[in-house]
């Protein structure tokens, strides 16, 4: 009785690692950041909580990776976001510096955003050029776009005399979008919720929503795991295929205008670099097959999580160099890949060890007739 | 070959059959499809182990026949879909694994096209060694491949169906050089449904059926009749399912319809009717079914549904309610990573996309409504497709299609790979959904399964209409004579 409740329990246990492993991988990196802040001689309090959700990896990064995450379901891959966020969030600046207007800025970051997937978009779906070409092409273009045009265009447009795009303050609007938004937060029951943090939860939400509960999802998942069959039922798998680079172009402009309030400038020679690694990464974490068709949008988030918490591992730990930050995460990736793929072989072997030590009862049962 | 056994399962494909080829005589081996034939050679070739018999080749004895073994006994397996390597060059090919190398490893590239030069001259095949064969045609690829197999010294050279893809010409090339490669003592076996060219180049035949042997000899002795005949036995075709219904107003007509595949076909289907379409390989009847629902280009005559055109993709076909259920249902029909009722659904969601919102509950009731009348045995909606078996797969997505309301259903082997209990079951629901007033297109090329469901059989052959036969008129031996055209090898005779 006690075995069958132990094992129905180990059972829910186990269903939910196979489904949402990316939860327990999550939850297994907090506890690691909270003991080695401890450890350091501090508290683990929820403003640590607080700045992982706010960090640029969380909010910029995983605003990216949703779109990301898309691409990927339908087997294909995006490697322009970083670049596209440079030369939006530059569009993005250069408006606001010119117009001082909230509603023309965010509409000019999400236009230039989806501009720029869009091209990916009808290259790979419609030229049927292969999405890794097309979006290698596109990321040297997008970024040397921005670099041209940080140095070209006139201080007083592009925000900065040296090499980067920055918002110019001074107006009401500055104050309303870098001060009150981008750095501000929702106080809740002491519990303080960064604004940008709750941005990109909206699209997260909105995301798992739209991939999960309509028919644009399901047809997004058929096209990964067969596309054949999907066109075969009518989907028109070129135009789910240049969508997906669409939205990510859209979430781009999202994560520029997060850039520009959260940050208020970007680097071209020097900002949003492997942005699209890590936004695979992340994406790879949340569970989500490379092959495509498979996953689960949630796995996004925690995804992110667990690569924003890796970076702040690394710094609470004064003996070790940001430097070695991509190392750890690199590790951290490949081990929880190598756990997922190797786990079920290991499980195989632990069930037929068990199954070897179990049949003894049968084994003395048999004797007699094999003696008879 | 002697007394060779073998099953998958619990399927005997072999029942002990006998087979032998004398040298330098080309043998043709007949049978219906699922006959054994394929089985058979497998073994041969060391592909397949045989569950019993013996294999004796050029007097010794293989109790465990593998490929390197039979290819070094002499035995060539010239497969239908062909093995060369396209991105290398011709005589690259023919020396692939078989390299004539300097000491170091380094490839002694003028040797090898100079014999390769040689042997296309002794067979009289004008082929450029040079070429890469990625750029040669079908044809000339067929013909490395026999090179090939004469390069590694084959004695026995085993040619699976290898005209479906010839025009004429090639294939009297084909068989001139067959013709001059058994004067010098090579055997071949040759494998083909076509009549005509059977009877042109074989010495002698064997005739396969539910995996026995059911008649061997010279060709001299028999008739296209006789053999065709011998492949598809007596009629076991019980015909109780099918019962004549009244025919409503013609919905779906084919005005001189033409495509690389097939030409100037032309039909009409009233409501309620169900036609099938047959052919052998080749013969177009699959891409006449995929022109029908916008899967496949056509290049003049019209389709018109209920009197008007249809033209364009998938979509207007689908919007005009036409539906197909593909062949190959693994390659074309299974989301294999989404849910039963994800796929139950693809083809409805694609139709009615201008409302995004997905109501569960609505899809699961009406997804229940359509196992309960389809009889799907499937465990939970959310459960993954392909724990389904084959058939109650098959069903699914013909309630993917039903789902969409379609009025034409257009099948292209439906029962494919599904067992005989779930192949009634299909005829059966076939011809309820003919009752219900669903317009309804077979393609197979089980003989038995036109008998039972369709008022008429349309048989094509070269990518033309060669008969159409009614409900009455089909049997195994005429739509197996019109299929394989043997009724022009007897007339040409």
């Amino acid at each position: 009785m006690a075995d069958k409740k132990n094992r129905s329990v180990w059972g829910a246990v186990a269903s939910m690692w196979h489904n949402h492993s990316y939860i327990f991988v999550f939850l297994l990196i907090l506890v690691v950041y909270a003991v080695t802040i401890q450890m350091n001689g501090r508290t683990f309090t929820p403003g640590h909580v607080s700045s992982i959700l706010s960090s640029q990896n969380t909010v910029i990064v995983g605003t990216m990776a949703i779109g990301m995450a898309l691409v990927i379901i339908t087997g294909q891959i995006d490697l322009s976001i970083g670049s596209a966020l440079v030369l939006t969030t530059g569009v993005t600046v250069i408006v606001f510096n010119a117009t001082a207007n909230i509603f023309l800025t965010v509409g000019a970051a999400l236009a230039t955003g989806l501009l720029l997937g869009t091209i990916n978009g009808v290259l790979v779906a419609y030229a049927r050029i292969p999405p890794f070409i097309v979006t290698l092409g596109t990321m040297l273009i997008y970024r040397s776009l921005a670099l041209w045009a940080v140095r070209e265009i006139p201080p007083d447009v592009s925000g900065s005399s040296s090499s980067q795009f920055a918002m110019v303050p001074g107006s009401g609007a500055y104050d309303w979008l870098r001060m009150q938004f981008g750095t501000g937060s929702l106080v809740i029951a002491g519990f303080s919720i960064p604004f940008v943090s709750i941005l990109f939860a909206a699209c997260v939400v909105l995301f798992v929503f739209i991939a999960h509960n309509t028919k644009y999802g399901k047809a997004v998942f058929a096209v990964g795991s067969n596309a054949k069959a999907a066109r075969l039922s009518g989907v028109n798998t070129q135009r789910i295929q240049a969508s997906v680079f669409m939205v990510t172009g859209l979430l781009v402009g999202v994560a520029s205008i997060i850039q520009a309030s959260k940050v208020g400038n970007i680097t071209p020679a020097s900002s949003g670099r492997a942005y699209e690694m890590y936004a695979i990464a992340a994406v790879v974490l949340g569970g989500i097959a490379m092959a495509g068709g498979r996953g689960n949008m949630l796995g996004v988030l925690f995804g992110v999580l667990s690569y924003a918490t890796i970076d702040f591992i690394i710094v609470s730990i004064p003996a070790l160099s940001a430097d070695i930050q991509d190392t750890f995460q690199g590790l951290v990736l490949i081990l929880v890949i190598l756990v997922q793929t190797a786990g079920p072989a290991v499980r195989d072997r632990f069930q037929q060890w068990r199954r070897h030590l179990r049949p003894e009862p049968s084994v003395k049962e048999a004797e007699p007739v094999s003696a008879g | 070959m002697t007394g060779i056994y073998k099953s998958f399962d619990e399927n005997q494909v072999l029942r002990g059959v006998d087979f032998s080829v004398e040298r330098g005589e080309v043998h043709a081996l007949l049978g219906e499809n699922g006959a054994g034939k394929s089985t058979l050679l497998n073994i041969l070739a060391g592909v397949l182990p045989a569950d019993g018999g013996r294999i004796v080749f050029d007097g010794k004895h293989y109790p465990h026949p593998s490929i390197p073994q039979m290819e070094k006994a002499g035995v060539a397996f010239v497969h239908q879909e062909l093995n060369v390597i396209n991105d290398l060059t011709v005589s690259e090919n023919i020396f692939f694994n078989h390299e004539l190398t300097y000491p170091l490893g380094f490839l002694r590239q003028r040797e090898m096209i100079k014999a390769s030069h040689a042997l296309f001259e002794r067979l009289g095949v004008d082929l450029d060694p040079t070429l890469k064969v990625a750029e040669l045609k079908t044809s000339q690829k067929q013909l490395l491949e026999i090179c090939r197999a004469l390069h590694a010294e084959a004695q026995l050279m085993i040619l699976d169906e290898p005209t479906t893809a010839l025009g004429n010409d090639e294939v009297d090339h084909l068989f001139a050089i067959v013709d001059k490669l058994r004067s010098e003592g090579n055997s071949f076996i040759f494998v083909s449904h076509k009549m005509p060219e059977v009877f042109t180049i074989s010495d002698s035949y064997t005739v396969f059926r539910n995996g026995e042997l059911i008649s061997s000899g010279p060709v001299a002795d028999t008739t296209p009749f006789a053999v065709t005949r011998d492949m598809v036995g007596e009629k076991y075709a019980d015909l109780d399912v099918y019962e004549p219904r009244p025919l409503g107003e013609p919905v779906l007509e084919l005005d001189r319809l033409s495509s690389t595949a097939f030409t100037d076909v032309s039909f009409t289907l009233r409501r309620g009717e169900i036609i099938a379409l047959t052919g052998l390989a080749g013969s177009g009847a699959s891409e006449l079914m995929q022109a029908i629902f916008g899967a496949f280009p056509i290049e003049s005559g019209e389709v018109r549904v209920e009197g008007r055109p249809v033209t364009g993709s998938i979509q207007r076909f689908m919007r005009r309610s036409v539906g197909m259920l593909p062949g190959n249902r693994k390659e074309n029909s299974v989301v294999p990573d989404a849910t039963v009722l994800e796929n139950c659904y693809l083809a409805e969601h694609s139709l009615s996309a201008h409302r995004q919102w997905i109501n569960k509950a609505k899809e699961t009731t009406k997804y229940e409504g359509h196992k309960q009348a389809l009889n799907i045995k499937a465990q939970d909606a959310h459960g993954a497709i392909t724990s389904l078996s084959g058939g109650n797969q098959q069903k699914l997505f013909l309630a993917r299609w039903l789902n969409t309301d379609a009025e034409i259903l257009l099948l292209d082997n439906p029962t494919q790979g599904v067992d005989v209990g779930a192949k009634e079951e299909i005829y059966g629901l076939i011809l309820k959904l003919a009752t219900a007033g669903k317009t309804i297109v077979i393609n197979t090329l089980e003989i038995p399964e036109i008998q039972k469901v369709s008022d008429r059989c349309i048989v094509l052959y070269a990518g033309a209409v060669v008969a159409t036969l009614e409900h009455n008129q089909i049997n195994e031996h005429d739509v197996m004579l019109y299929s394989t055209n043997a009724i022009n090898a007897v007339k040409g005779e």
